[in-house]
């Protein structure tokens, strides 16, 4: 059994609308899924610390202050829109504000559990990728920064790529740093020895 | 309408088919509710009519005749199917046309619509007693058979995962069809004999169940040293498989008819009297007429078949059925209810073994019920005559 599953009990969840008719359907429908939940209308200034899963209303706000609200850089939530309508200027602002799943008005209660655990899948991949590439961006600058002065130290000392690559790793070692360390040394080094 | 016609409501059992068995004695225990009723004068003075038809047993002809009673026989409240997926064609019909279902059969849960009434035990109120009954007293090697449809995939997850929490082991898993005769399991029986688990648990529904008892006792299972445990074979069920190849079989659900409380002996009196026996009284016929004396009780709050007003008022609403007291859930739609487990003895009857302390609520979107919750724990039934069985 998939984790999202077996967590769901575990979730928060924040519902961010009138309290009216689609309101109340989706309250008792994630009381019955076994969810603990808060309601707030209208929308505050700042997200709640502990919500995991925001439901969010979108009709009668702009996709910038939605944004604002929705932002946490340090514990991204999963942002479900629920939507009145579906002309090009709501998609955009579904788009905009990068909701992981989308309810339409009147929100029935079929259909909300499967919306639960697609947008929670859909913004935990997200968020792994955004990792997962950001430590790729690190490594590739890495691979480039040991490239540069591996060449250096090729072109001062007239050694091979294989002895300079050694050399750096050598003084890694000795130093107990790492060999991107060295390399962006040997680089600040050049660049002053060649300004002299 | 004339102040004296009578309240329509429409009826959709097989009468035929695979599902023929469990789904004819719902009918007689929705047609007893009705006679009862309407023999004390029915409901504000009118009497209640029921409409009707045999889906025989075939999945898109349930849809097909709830629209057609809704909208040619004008009938704004149905009782009816068995199987999940005859429920699954009911349900868009009565949400459409704003109709009020009634659906009293156990089911494998997710699944809410402000339309039906859920008079039958989700996973979490009958897998659980089970699962500890099962380790308890026969071991932790079970091997599962299923028919080959929602239920028993979505009841076998759950039983599964009760298992493993109580240290069990799933040895096998075969899923058979709806069709599947003797023949048909004669190799799963023997994969059965030679994994030679403690127990086996069953899913496998309808005429399939019985072909399977069948097999099994033919090819030298004894329920008696290593039981299959079931949470839908019945009364109804044990009887066409006959007592000898019956004995030591298990099976956990609210209602048994050997049950004893003067509500029950009311109850299969009444049964007997008008059916002239009580052969095919099971749990599902016993909550389908609990769910009818129920909606009478909401009919005579509202005064009108209107649909929400009905939910209104049945929404929490109690009734002293056989079982003992059940009521339904305003959270959800589903009903509170008892948990039994019973073994089948040498004359094919149900002794109830042991019960839950009260009436468990339903939980119809519990992903993993937890084997020591301690609403599950049961207590020995002391012998087939104590009070409440």
């Amino acid at each position: 059994m998939h984790d999202l599953i077996r967590d769901l009990r575990d979730q928060n969840v924040l519902l961010v609308h009138p309290r009216e008719r689609s309101a109340d359907e989706l309250l008792q429908q994630v009381n019955r899924i076994g969810c603990s939940f808060d309601h707030v209308w209208p929308l505050p200034r700042s997200l709640p610390d502990k919500s995991d899963i925001v439901f969010i209303d979108v009709t009668d706000h702009s996709a910038a202050e939605l944004k604002t609200f929705l932002d946490r850089k340090d514990r991204p939530v999963t942002v479900i829109a629920i939507v009145g309508y579906e002309n090009p200027s709501m998609l955009n602002v579904i788009l905009e504000i990068g909701a992981h799943s989308v309810l339409m008005k009147p929100v029935r209660a079929a259909g909300v559990l499967s919306s639960m655990i697609v947008a929670r899948r859909f913004r935990t991949e997200q968020a792994r990728f955004e990792k997962d590439l950001s430590k790729l961006r690190e490594k590739l600058d890495n691979v480039q920064k040991v490239n540069d002065a591996k060449f250096i130290l090729m072109r001062h000392r007239g050694i091979t790529e294989r002895d300079a690559y050694d050399l750096i790793r050598k003084q890694a070692m000795a130093k107990r740093t790492t060999t991107t360390e060295i390399a962006q040394s040997i680089i600040n080094a050049e660049t002053i020895l060649r300004d002299l | 309408m004339p102040d004296n016609a009578a309240w329509k409501i429409g009826l959709l059992f097989s009468t035929s088919g695979v599902t023929s068995i469990i789904e004819r004695s719902q009918l007689n225990g929705a047609l007893l509710a009705i006679d009862q009723i309407n023999s004390r004068g029915g409901v504000l003075g009118r009497k209640l009519e029921a409409i009707s038809y045999d889906p025989g047993s075939i999945v898109p002809r349930y849809g097909e005749l709830a629209e057609k009673l809704i909208l040619e026989d004008k009938v704004s409240v149905i009782f009816g199917c068995y199987m999940s997926s005859s429920r699954k064609e009911v349900l868009p019909v009565v949400e459409r046309r704003n109709a009020l279902f009634f659906y009293p059969t156990l089911y494998e849960g997710f699944e809410y619509s402000p339309n039906v009434i859920y008079g039958g035990a989700c996973p979490s109120q009958n897998s659980v007693p089970l699962a500890n009954y099962l380790m308890g007293n026969y071991g932790h090697r079970i091997f599962f058979v299923g028919s080959n449809y929602i239920y028993p995939h979505e009841s076998n997850r759950v039983m599964r995962n009760v298992l493993r929490q109580g240290g069990g082991e799933v040895v096998g898993e075969r899923y058979f069809d709806l069709q599947a005769r003797e023949s048909d399991f004669r190799n799963v029986v023997e994969e059965i004999m030679e994994a030679r688990p403690d127990a086996i648990f069953s899913t496998v529904v309808g005429q399939a169940c019985i072909e399977f008892y069948r097999a099994y006792h033919a090819a030298g299972g004894d329920g008696r040293t290593c039981p299959i445990a079931s949470l839908t074979t019945n009364e109804g069920e044990i009887a066409a498989i006959g007592a000898e190849a019956s004995v030591g079989h298990i099976t956990a659900a609210p209602y048994f008819r050997s049950v004893n409380s003067p509500a029950n002996r009311r109850f299969l009196k009444a049964y007997g009297d008008k059916f002239g026996s009580t052969s095919d009284v099971t749990s599902c016929c016993e909550a389908t007429y609990s769910q009818v004396h129920l909606f009478a009780k909401a009919l005579e709050e509202t005064g009108e078949m209107d649909t929400d007003n009905l939910r209104e008022a049945l929404l929490g609403a109690t009734f002293d059925a056989p079982q003992g007291q059940i009521k339904i859930d305003p959270d959800n739609n589903h009903t509170y209810l008892q948990s039994r487990i019973a073994i089948v003895d040498e004359q094919g009857e149900f002794v109830v073994d042991l019960k839950v302390r009260r009436a468990l609520k339903p939980d119809p979107y519990l992903v993993f019920p937890a084997i020591h919750d301690w609403s599950f724990r049961t207590d020995k039934v002391a012998a087939s005559g104590s009070r409440n069985a």
